[in-house]
């Protein structure tokens, strides 16, 4: 039991930030029917803005007194959410936009995306070096236990992962059921022409939407550097497991996204659990993947920014 | 649409002359300037060149990095000493660390007739894909990190390597932990080089009668968690880990998220500064078995370092002390063939043979299948940031 | 696009300069060996952007805006005579004094260590010491404004003396690259000063035309179209005798090491060696007698349009390139035995004088033989054109020579010849790229493309099947841990069957449960079991040798059929030819199932789905179909990629590569086979290039901002099927409705 609820809450942070992620995917998917390929290059950017300025704050982390961890932290979800903003807002206009004018075919988005996404993870890697391993100085203590959760240890870092992820997707849940800007995102996935007819400036509306998925993306990867690592080509394979769980929840949908990066996150974390290999850790993943898209072919919750929220 | 065409006639314009360039043969040995070019008798003003074939680009590009920045030093060092009676180059060549470039890397290396010997293939897959194509062309290779046991039984008859296969840090390290563990969790990156050094670790633990539990995680992996938590509740007292440097720093960090108490060790491919700055703390208590000489604080290996660090800013790391010994054992057989006069890839390849090189990290002397004369293996540990030697592992309690 | 927005000229321009800035910023973050780390955060940074360099990059902005905003009034300058010629002949001379080579044997032989090295040699010529320092920029510079101010002002004096200044520019050039080389005693091989020559003219020409400039010489383009648009064959054929002329002249034709030999020069050296008869004559006289005869025929033929001349030289091309082989064959054989110089055997790399003979004489014979082919079809245009009178009109005509009959045979000759000549002459690291990447990729493409482009089903996971191919293969030949039954041991050719097979199989596999999901569902789908593959190759030890790959090689392939035998080595221009059977092979299949009913459902299920559906089409099975066959190519680029590297491991068959595949496809064309071929080519070769002009860990970044530039300026990509490309423009220009993405899309 102990074990099994070791791996669970390794699984809720894990697929916390994947859900984060899987929102940006699934929220341009809904405005645009596209996948956005450079999207993990979006997250990783997240990662670098807040590195440089956690670093810039805290230096080598050393001696940064109790009370100012709390604000080190928003700083670096801030920061972290702001680059990665600007950069889905730049990939719109250079990648997107132009296309969109010219009525690209569907795949040649896809394509000048994935250009995109090779272009600046290997610009990342050309500015800062290309590591796989660097951390974010260690300010905190991230790892002390604050409580136990029926025997397993829950720690700082994943109080505050798990927590600001809520936080943030309660947020954009208000915002895209009750406010104007969410109220046109909608009216966009559900139907551009018309919503185009309703004088609803389609151009700002996708660019509102890229921001609001950089935002979260640009928050996930301040998150995950700090859990883990951040390095130019960190985006890559969370981009994919996030892409994947925006599919299994239903892409396009948000609520659909936020179940499907906790499913996936958890899925993967249970593979030790039924004494399954961890190196067989993606396989699985993908299996359960396949599962339920036999079963349920549109996903999760199903389609459709506009019904589900 | 005319100016539709004009971008079209300079495209074309610009791909004619860019396919042009690739039509002129290779070069050969002369001079640097036009001075002496012409009068190849005179032997102070050859060039040679050396060839490096390595990932400087792709997945491991780091490793590669690592190795040709040693080449490099290696060689500057050469020319600067000024006793060589001729002139080295570096020629490298990038096979993205996978064999479906390895050919075409290895020929840009064999058309140029200039280079008599080549430092890699630094990957044993890269090796796989080229031994034959090199022993065809007569090239001595001296890898410092292709570590697959059957490279050297595969007919590739110009192969040698500096570094001990898997098998050899992997026996001594496997021995030293069963004299105090009776459980172990072995883990591997599922790599070449991870999961062989894993596979005899776990082998010859469980000829000793310890238990072992084993377990593969993906080199890209980026969250250990799960596998921490694994080893954790395993109950096992020691656990080994087969990998590179950058994926044992996040190993690392994640056991001690989990709390894991036992002894952690790895062997060469983690021990490196990679791991000490990306594990932080956490890799405070790591155990590392090599079967090299430590390259930071060893006397002889002192100069390399300053040298390494004064040059790129950097410490070095995975297999630079490695290249830096192949790279100099290598001008080594320069030497020697041109001593001989007239030298060629084939001298070049007699000279490897029967070098003899004191280096900082091993004696080069090679059997003739390629290997290289055991070399003794240490065991080091990081403490507060740094890596120190404890001393020959089988002397280790 | 929706509201109508109301922009103030000057806050759009002012945007408009700050991204121009921008863009210009990014390049010079591309710009450079300068690599950052975590460690020293910024210095990547600072090195790019905080050093004077900076500004040149700036400015480069700045002229960028300039252009943009003042495109409209830049335009009718370009429709100017001559205009044309000045950018490419500008552009040549560039490209040869930055990329190309000047010296072989000095260091790495580019223009810019050939120029150090003069400079540091202090008893040069100063003429040579002053081209390579400064002349050879100042020479282009001025040459390049004069000629432009003669175009755009239209003063004839000034086109005069730019092509007068061309002239000196060139012999200069000439004089210094060849004192550098008698200097230096070298052997050189080097094209850069021919390149740059070439350039000089193509400026000449344009001074030239703009000095004589009047209404017709206005439009050169059309008295080009009237002598060659409606002659097919005769593009060709005097291409073929460009190529032919070079290659006679030329001391090309024995030029290993240490020799540079033109035909007589080689026919000299094998003096009393026992040359073959036939090749001595060659060497004499035939090989110049047949390129004239055959050369005259063919240039009547075409000219003619006589049916009989045609089929004689293409008759005579024939024989002449039969000949060539010949005469190429004995006495690079003989230079083996010989042991002259640096030669081993037969069929070597001795020099390119033969091999572009025979290209010359193979692209004469296809003049040939298009000019008596496309009799009829020429008749039935020319009666078209008379009664439209497209001739006569200067923008109809310039669009006639590439659409006129024959045009697209032209280029597929074209493109023949060079496959079959080209790749003889290349070094051995070009031709071993053009084996293990360039031609494999190339397969690859062509069979994605029936799956992306055709039937318009997006597979993230193609690589799997070229995966399930090699293993397939090495399994078969006994390469992997388990061995077959005896009974199924066999040569990897052989496995062939057995591979296509099991992929098909595979592709049946992966798409019967997962073709009924829509397009992005499928991606994901179609990328997990890419994945899948990879990670059970790795895990499954046992069965693969896990991450370590086959232990022992693969065999290369052999055949033994009756008299045959043919032995496949460690040479990589046999490869090359077995890979280009292959590639007709399935073109040609391929080309008819793209005409055929089955390729007409799969454009209608990838144009829309449900109205395929509904006139009846099995859209399953036909997706199904496309899957498999797709599989199957990849199978059969496995079994080659296993027997001719002889080495894999499941790093070959990373996610990366998949997506690669897709975007060679989609980069190339979507739907056409000659755009996926060449999108494919294109961006396989260009990491190769760019190997010597920026560091290698940077090259991934430049072909994303290539293919991130592609798609943005030509979104059809490379080369466009047609149906795709009037998809794109609509019949009547661009669709005006607002719409986020095409509808029509039904991927």
């Amino acid at each position: 039991m102990t074990d099994f609820m070791s791996y669970l809450v390794l699984g809720i942070t894990r697929g916390s930030m994947y859900a984060l992620i899987a929102l940006g995917y699934t929220l341009v998917y809904g405005v645009l029917q596209l996948i956005n390929f450079a999207h993990s290059e979006v997250f990783m950017s997240g990662a670098f803005g807040s590195y440089a300025i956690v670093h810039l704050l805290v230096g080598d982390g050393k001696g940064t007194p109790a009370w100012a961890v709390p604000f080190v932290l928003i700083a670096g979800i801030l920061s972290g959410a702001i680059t990665a903003a600007a950069i889905a807002w730049t990939l719109e206009r250079v990648a997107y936009r132009p296309l969109r004018k010219r009525g690209a075919p569907k795949l040649a988005f896809l394509i000048s995306a994935i250009g995109a996404s090779f272009f600046l993870s290997q610009l990342a890697g050309k500015l800062f070096g290309r590591l796989t391993s660097n951390s974010f100085p260690a300010f905190w203590d991230q790892n002390h236990i604050i409580f136990h959760l029926f025997g397993a240890p829950v720690r700082t870092l994943q109080i505050v992962i798990v927590g600001s992820a809520v936080v943030m997707m309660l947020f954009l849940d208000r915002l895209v059921s009750s406010t104007k800007l969410g109220r046109s995102i909608r009216a966009v996935s559900e139907d551009a022409p018309t919503a185009a007819l309703m004088g609803i400036d389609i151009d700002k509306t996708i660019s509102r939407t890229f921001i609001i998925g950089g935002l979260l993306g640009g928050a996930a990867g301040f998150l995950f550097g700090l859990n883990f690592s951040l390095g130019n080509t960190m985006g890559f394979l969370p981009g994919v497991k996030a892409f994947a769980a925006a599919v299994l929840g239903g892409i396009g949908n948000i609520r659909g996204a936020m179940i499907g990066g906790l499913v996936l996150g958890i899925v993967e974390n249970m593979v030790p659990v039924v004494h399954i290999d961890t190196s067989w850790t993606d396989v699985v993943a993908f299996v359960v993947l396949v599962l339920v898209l036999m079963f349920r072919p549109t996903g999760i919750l199903g389609e459709r920014l506009g019904r589900a929220a | 649409m005319r100016t539709r065409s004009l971008a079209k006639i300079a495209a074309i314009g610009i791909a004619g002359a860019l396919a042009l360039t690739a039509c002129s043969n290779s070069s050969s040995p002369s001079g640097t300037g036009l001075g002496g070019g012409g009068s190849s008798s005179n032997t102070s003003n050859k060039t040679y060149k050396i060839g490096f074939q390595g990932a400087l680009s792709g997945d491991n590009q780091q490793l590669g990095i690592n190795e040709i920045n040693s080449v490099n030093l290696a060689v500057d060092e050469a020319n600067q000493k000024g006793d060589l009676g001729f002139k080295l180059e570096v020629l490298k060549s990038d096979d993205g660390g996978t064999a479906d470039k390895a050919p075409a890397a290895a020929a840009l290396l064999i058309q140029d007739t200039a280079v008599l010997g080549v430092v890699g293939p630094i990957f044993s897959g890269p090796t796989s894909a080229t031994g034959k194509t090199y022993a065809a062309a007569n090239m001595g290779l001296i890898s410092p990190s292709a570590t697959n046991a059957t490279l050297t039984s595969s007919g590739f008859t110009t192969f040698h390597r500096i570094v001990p296969t898997d098998g050899v840090e992997g026996t001594q390290a496997a021995e030293w932990l069963a004299k105090k563990n009776k459980k172990v969790f072995v883990v591997d990156d599922t790599s070449v080089y991870g999961k062989g050094v894993a596979d005899v670790v776990a082998k010859t633990l469980q000829g000793k009668g310890v238990s072992v539990t084993r377990q593969g995680v993906a080199a890209t992996t980026q969250d250990y968690g799960a596998i921490a938590q694994t080893v954790t509740s395993s109950g096992a007292t020691a656990m080994f880990y087969g990998g590179y440097d950058a994926q044992a720093a996040l190993f690392a960090k994640a056991l001690t998220a989990s709390g894991f108490k036992g002894l952690r060790v790895t062997g060469n491919g983690g021990k490196s500064t990679v791991f000490t700055s990306g594990s932080g703390a956490a890799g405070n208590g790591w155990y590392f078995s090599c079967g090299c000489q430590d390259a930071t604080t060893a006397p002889e290996a002192k100069a390399f370092n300053d040298a390494y660090t004064a040059k790129y800013n950097t410490p070095p790391s995975t297999y630079s002390p490695e290249a830096y010994d192949a790279a100099n054992a290598l001008i080594d057989a320069y030497k020697t063939a041109v001593a001989a006069g007239n030298p060629t890839r084939q001298s070049v390849e007699d000279a490897i043979s029967k070098l003899d090189y004191k280096g900082i990290t091993t004696e080069v002397k090679f059997a003739s299948n390629g290997e290289v004369a055991q070399a003794t293996v240490n065991l080091y540990e990081q403490k507060d940031g740094k890596i120190v030697q404890l001393g020959n592992i089988l002397q280790q309690s | 696009m929706s509201a109508p927005k109301r922009t103030n000229p000057r806050t759009e321009s002012l945007k408009r300069l700050v991204s121009c800035l921008l863009a210009s910023l990014v390049v010079a973050l591309m710009w450079g060996p300068q690599e950052g780390s975590f460690g020293n955060f910024w210095f990547g940074i600072t090195q790019s952007i905080f050093k004077p360099r900076v500004l040149v990059f700036l400015a480069l902005g700045v002229v960028l805006f300039l252009v943009i905003s003042f495109w409209p009034k830049v335009v009718p300058y370009l429709t100017r005579p001559g205009v044309g010629p000045l950018v490419s002949g500008g552009v040549t001379v560039l490209a040869a004094q930055t990329l190309m080579h000047w010296g072989d044997g000095i260091g790495d032989s580019k223009f810019g260590t050939v120029a150090t090295a003069v400079s540091n040699t202090p008893g040069i010529a100063p003429l040579t010491k002053a081209f390579f320092g400064w002349l050879c920029w100042v020479m282009l510079a001025v040459i390049f404004v004069l000629a432009a101010l003669a175009i755009v002002r239209g003063i004839k004096v000034l086109a005069w003396v730019a092509a007068g200044l061309s002239l000196v520019a060139a012999v200069i050039a000439y004089v210094a690259h060849h004192s550098v080389v008698t200097y230096a005693h070298l052997l050189d091989h080097s094209l850069g000063v021919y390149v740059e020559i070439i350039g000089y003219l193509v400026i000449i020409t344009a001074a030239v035309v703009t000095a004589l400039s009047s209404a017709e010489m206005a439009e050169g383009r059309v008295a080009v179209n009237r002598v060659l648009g409606w002659r097919p064959g005769l593009p060709l054929v005097v291409l073929g005798l460009v190529v032919g002329l070079l290659a006679f002249a030329s001391a090309t034709w024995f030029s290993p090491q240490n020799f540079n030999a033109t035909m007589s020069d080689t026919h000299e050296r094998f003096r009393g060696t026992g040359l073959a008869p036939l090749a001595v004559q060659y060497l004499i006289w035939l090989g110049w007698t047949l390129f004239a005869v055959t050369t005259l025929v063919g240039a009547a033929a075409a000219y003619l349009r006589n049916r009989v001349l045609g089929w004689v030289a293409a008759a005579g091309g024939a024989i002449s390139v039969v000949l060539t082989l010949i005469t190429i064959y004995d006495f690079s054989k003989l230079a083996g035995q010989l042991h002259v110089d640096s030669a081993t055997g037969p069929w070597q790399n001795l020099g390119a004088g033969g091999w572009m003979a025979c290209g010359a004489f193979f692209l004469i014979g296809a003049g040939g033989f298009i000019a008596a082919t496309a009799h009829g079809s020429v008749r039935e245009a020319l009666a078209r054109a008379a009664d439209s009178d497209v001739v006569a009109s200067g923008r109809a005509a310039s669009t006639q020579f590439l659409s006129a009959p024959g045009a697209m045979r032209s280029g597929i000759m074209l493109a023949i010849a060079v496959a079959l000549f080209y790749p003889p002459t290349a070094t051995g690291f070009w031709q071993s790229v053009l084996v293990s990447e360039i031609g494999i990729y190339v397969l690859l493409a062509i069979g994605l493309n029936v799956v992306v482009g055709w039937a318009g089903l997006l597979d993230l996971g193609f690589i799997a099947f070229y995966a399930i191919g090699s293993y397939t293969t090495a399994y078969l030949v006994g390469s992997l841990p388990i061995k077959p039954p005896s009974w199924l041991h066999m040569s990897p050719l052989l496995a062939i069957p057995f591979a296509v097979a099991i992929c098909l199989l595979a592709g049946l596999a992966l798409g019967a449960p997962t073709l009924r999901l829509r397009g992005d569902y499928l991606a994901i789908v179609t990328l997990g079991f890419g994945e899948i593959i990879r990670i059970v190759a790795v895990n499954a030890d046992g069965v693969t040798n896990g991450s370590r790959g086959p232990d022992t090689q693969v065999p290369h392939p052999v055949i033994h059929l009756g008299p045959i035998h043919i032995t496949w080595g460690l040479n990589q221009l046999q490869y090359w030819y077995l890979l280009l059977v292959f590639v007709v092979i399935v073109l040609l299949a391929f080309r008819r199932l793209e005409n055929s009913r089955i390729g007409r459902a799969w454009a209608a299920i990838r144009e829309d789905e449900v109205a395929a559906q509904a006139t009846g089409i099995n859209t399953f099975q036909i997706k199904l179909l496309a899957f498999a066959i797709g599989a199957s190519t990849s199978g059969l680029a496995g079994v080659f990629f296993a027997s001719q590297v002889g080495f894999f491991n499941p790093d070959n068959f990373v996610l990366n590569n998949s997506i690669l595949v897709v975007a060679y496809v989609v980069f190339g064309g979507m739907g056409s086979l000659p755009g996926a071929m060449a999108g494919a080519a294109l961006l396989t070769w260009l990491p190769e290039f760019l190997k010597d002009q920026v560091p290698a860990a940077d090259r991934q970044m430049w072909i994303g901002a290539v293919v991130l530039a592609m798609m943005i300026f030509r979104p059809g990509g490379l080369l466009p099927a047609r149906r795709r490309a009037i998809e794109l423009r609509g019949f009547d220009g661009a669709g005006s409705q607002p719409r986020a993405v095409p509808a029509s899309e039904g991927m």
